[in-house]
């Protein structure tokens, strides 16, 4: 599923979240930063999008999800050589930053995840993305 | 600290708009704006809600979400927490507990509430951890107790704001 923030397109990202009510707080705030949001349920919808060619240039992450887990999705799209992309692991789990950074995840955030936090985060991706296209 | 919102200015009646429908209405929905601000305060200064809720305010009131968007998490977390909260009932239920699923539903809680600012079921979520760790059935019972009381409470005041916030829309525009 796509949600687009209106007249602005400018980063592409993957919300990966089985909770609803998560799902839909997050968006929102991708969405107000201005990211264009694709969301998955589990981490096996988030490889497949991947699979089929999809582009993000972020990708969030909750920890335990249903048929297939955050770290475990973020193992399998490293694997296919999705290096640039950034990895952001997000859980309420005390235990969730070590399962993530361990597996390749470029940065975690406890749950809730705050605009506060994020901001910063798609701040430094847009940079990043500004200076690659130069 | 939270900050209510004032009720609207309401221009004091005189001998032509005195009775008049649209300042009745006026009135009214300053009333119920009140009602709502006190509820919202009460939520807030009692530890029921966080700053967590409180984002999730700003961002409609500053015109980023959809009016609407508090009710929509607040329900949809309401019908989540409901159904995780009959879950692990049924697991303690069983004659042998599967702890790990126990486990696994008040994460899933925890991480909902914490989403939407309901702070005392995440803090009743967190002690539960200890009981399910110890794989202490009557522990998980009274932990399980705990959090079914905090959102019964929180609940309650979610269903109330929704209802005043339709009472005020009702009222017509401001």
């Amino acid at each position: 599923m796509e949600l687009k923030a209106k007249g602005f397109t400018s980063i592409k990202a993957l919300l990966v979240e089985d909770i609803e009510v998560c799902r839909l707080v997050l968006s929102t705030f991708l969405l107000r930063l201005h990211c264009e949001v694709t969301l998955a349920m589990n981490g096996k919808e988030a490889v497949d999008l991947f699979l089929e060619g999809k582009k993000f240039d972020i990708v969030l992450f909750d920890k335990d999800m249903p048929v297939m887990t955050g770290p475990e999705a973020i193992v399998k799209i490293r694997a296919m050589g999705e290096t640039d992309v950034k990895m952001v692991g997000v859980s309420a789990d005390d235990h969730a930053m070590e399962a993530f950074m361990s597996v390749g995840a470029d940065l975690f955030v406890p749950k809730p995840m705050r605009m506060e936090a994020l901001g910063p985060i798609i701040q430094e991706v847009i940079n990043k993305k500004k200076n690659d296209m130069v | 600290e939270f900050r209510p919102r004032p009720p609207p200015r309401v221009a004091p009646a005189d001998s032509r708009t005195s009775g008049s429908e649209p300042s009745r209405l006026a009135m009214a929905a300053a009333a119920l704006r009140a009602q709502l601000n006190a509820l919202l305060a009460n939520m807030f200064t009692t530890g029921m809600v966080d700053e967590q809720f409180q984002q999730l305010q700003s961002l409609q009131e500053d015109g980023g979400s959809a009016s609407g968007f508090v009710a929509e998490v607040a329900t949809l977390f309401i019908d989540d927490a409901d159904r995780i909260i009959a879950d692990i009932a049924a697991l303690l239920d069983q004659p042998v507990v599967d702890f790990d699923k126990v486990d696994a539903h008040v994460h899933q809680l925890k991480g909902s509430s914490s989403s939407v600012g309901a702070q005392k079921v995440k803090l009743a979520c967190m002690h539960f951890r200890q009981f399910y760790e110890a794989k202490s059935k009557e522990g998980c019972l009274m932990a399980l107790a705990l959090v079914r009381s905090e959102f019964c409470d929180v609940r309650n005041k979610f269903q109330t704001m929704m209802q005043l916030e339709q009472q005020i829309a009702a009222c017509g525009p401001k």
